[in-house]
Parts: structure tokens; sequence; C-alpha cells
């Protein structure tokens, strides 16, 4: 399936593709992306691209390149997302270096939760938020996620599972 | 790119998909997977597959899942493959367990050496084979591969460069 490209006030998410990859290299390469089984060197960063878009074959979906619609910048890696043996289809949002603090991640969130409510028909979504993570459970208290229980994966380590409202009330 | 389907006499290569991901996870599962950075568990394998998937959006080509065109079974992953870090593309294979001995790995291999010359217009291509894996350099040696140089691999150690015979001389 081809990505759709969702427009939000500031945000343009798109098809990931490989001048994405610069931006991704740089997140993965700092401590920021130890939440998201990093540190990794530039080929594994290459690696987990190619993953996020073979995603989408295995899946039918899958997470967007979000850039900013004013410059082409990327700011963040954020939609379903839902590999083997996960728990459930999830909404995950990474914010790439630098873009940080501005409302961004929520903003695509949002968007990517609506988009996984009226175009895959989800009627329930949860996020998964490392333990100690607290940007990121910000963002999940922002988006009226409510706290449900811990889970543990092997490269992940142990993880928050935070649900989001329904389709009826997100709307 | 929307990868083509190639025929050979008893294979199929098609653009790897989901229904490919049991007998991935059963070869990354076993010690034969050991020479392309296995074994690994099924969650590393779907993400292993997810990303031959991944490779033919970033570089227009890719490994094809191979298939026999008879039953549809999964026989191997082979063709062009150049993730970052590798020094030139190459042409890879990989056997799924059971399918060894059978010439599925160079019927595949001689048909994407062929389409990647055909279609592709590479000039040239190699195969990196680990220094230890016998079956896979008897493999480069009948497809008339010359081994030239080597390659230290960050995640898959010492690999030797095995040249394959240019366009024109097939």
């Amino acid at each position: 399936m081809t990505p759709p490209t969702l427009h939000t006030e500031r945000l343009t998410l798109t098809a990931l593709n490989e001048r994405h990859f610069e931006p991704m290299a740089a997140f993965y390469a700092d401590d920021r992306s130890s939440f998201v089984g990093g540190p990794l060197t530039a080929e594994r960063a290459w690696r987990v691209l190619a993953g996020e878009i073979g995603h989408w074959t295995l899946r039918g979906y899958g997470r967007f390149a979000v850039e900013l619609t004013a410059t082409g910048e990327m700011v963040g890696l954020i939609g379903p997302w839902n590999p083997h043996a996960w728990p459930e289809p999830e909404i995950g949002w990474d914010l790439m270096n630098g873009h940080e603090g501005k409302g961004y991640a929520t903003e695509a969130a949002k968007a990517t939760r609506d988009w996984a409510y009226s175009a895959l028909g989800w009627t329930t979504v949860i996020s998964l938020v490392a333990e100690g993570n607290h940007g990121s459970r910000k963002v999940a208290e922002r988006l009226g996620c409510t706290l449900e229980r811990p889970y543990t994966h092997e490269i992940y380590g142990t993880m928050n599972i935070w649900r989001h409202p329904g389709p009826e009330v997100a709307s | 790119m929307t990868p083509p389907t190639l025929h050979t006499e008893r294979l199929t290569l098609t653009a790897p998909s989901a229904r490919h991901f049991a007998p991935l996870a059963e070869f990354y599962a076993s010690e034969r997977s050991s020479f392309v950075g296995g074994p690994l568990t099924a969650d590393r394998a779907w993400r292993a597959l997810a990303m031959e998937a991944g490779h033919w959006s970033l570089r227009g080509y890719g490994r094809f899942a191979v298939e026999l065109t008879e039953t549809g079974e999964l026989v191997g992953v082979v063709g062009p493959w150049f993730p970052e870090g590798n020094p030139e593309p190459e042409i890879g294979w990989d056997l799924m367990n059971g399918y060894e001995g059978k010439g599925y790995a160079a019927e595949a291999a001689i048909e994407a050496r062929r389409w990647v010359y055909e279609e592709l217009g590479w000039q040239t291509a190699m195969s990196l084979v680990d220094r230890d894996n016998i079956a896979s350099a008897k493999l480069s040696e009948s497809m008339g591969c010359k081994k030239d140089g080597q390659f230290h691999s960050p995640s898959f150690g010492a690999l030797d460069i095995w040249r394959h015979p240019g366009p024109e001389a097939l």
C-alpha cells in the first residue's frame, strides 16, 4: 500500500523515503534514541528506515515521515505501528533531534490516530511509552490517554501501555 | 518501486510479503542463518522481512522472495542488495531450511543477475560471502565469480568479495 499524505496546521505526513535517512541517522546516533532501541550506527539506522517502509508492505499501514510544511524538514516519525508480536497496534512517535517542545508529536500523533480510526477502522489503540521517557509520557497525556499496564519487550525493555480515547471521543 | 515477477524453469521470483514470514522466521531461528547475522528471534526476523521489502523503496531494487512455481513454497531470498555501509551493490542469496542442494540458489541468482544487468543497467556485480560459508563460495564459483578482495562488515565480520562476470561476458 502506498501511504497517503496527511496535512495538519503545521505539518505534512508523508511516505518515508531516502531523503529521511540523514535526520533518522542523526536521531539514532544520539542518546535521545535510547528509549527506542538506540543508539545505532548509520548502517543500522538505514535498516530501521527500510523496516519502517516495509511495515507498510506487510501490514498495509505504518508510520509517516512528519515534515514541517513550511520547510520540508523532517521533525518526526509518527503513526500506526504493529511489528510482529506487539501486544496490539499502537500509535508510535519519535521526534527527530532539535524538534522537541513544539507540540509536533501531539499534532502529528492526533492526525494519525484520526486516520487509523477513520481510514483503517480501528476501534481502539494504544501507545507504548518506555519507563522514564517523560517527554513521551506527556504527549500521551495530552492525547487523552490513560495508563493501563506495563509491558516488557526483548528489544525495548519495560514500557507502559497507554490507552487512547476511542473514535467517538477522540474526534 | 513495485518488484516485478520473474520466472525460471522451476522458480517464481516475486515481491517479499507477509506470507513469507513463517519460512523466513524458521530460517532465522536456525543455526543456518549464522552467516547472515542470525540466529534471530521471530521479532527480529519480522523486522528483517520488513527491511527486505523497504529496501525496494529506498534503492529501486531489492531481493526477491523465491518460490517454487509448482507449490508456492518459499525456497529462498535472492537478488540485488545494497544496504547502507556495504562497499557496492551485490547479488545476495539465502536458502530457506530444507531447500539446500537442489540448485535453487544458482537458478534464482542467475536470473537476478540477468535482471540487474539487463533491466537496471549494472556494469558489474559482486557477492559477499562469509569465509567459512563453503556452500555459498561454491555457488559463487559455479556462477563464474572470482575472488576480488575482502570487506570487513561491522555486523557480519570478514566477508570475501566474489566478482561476477560482467554483462558482456555473459
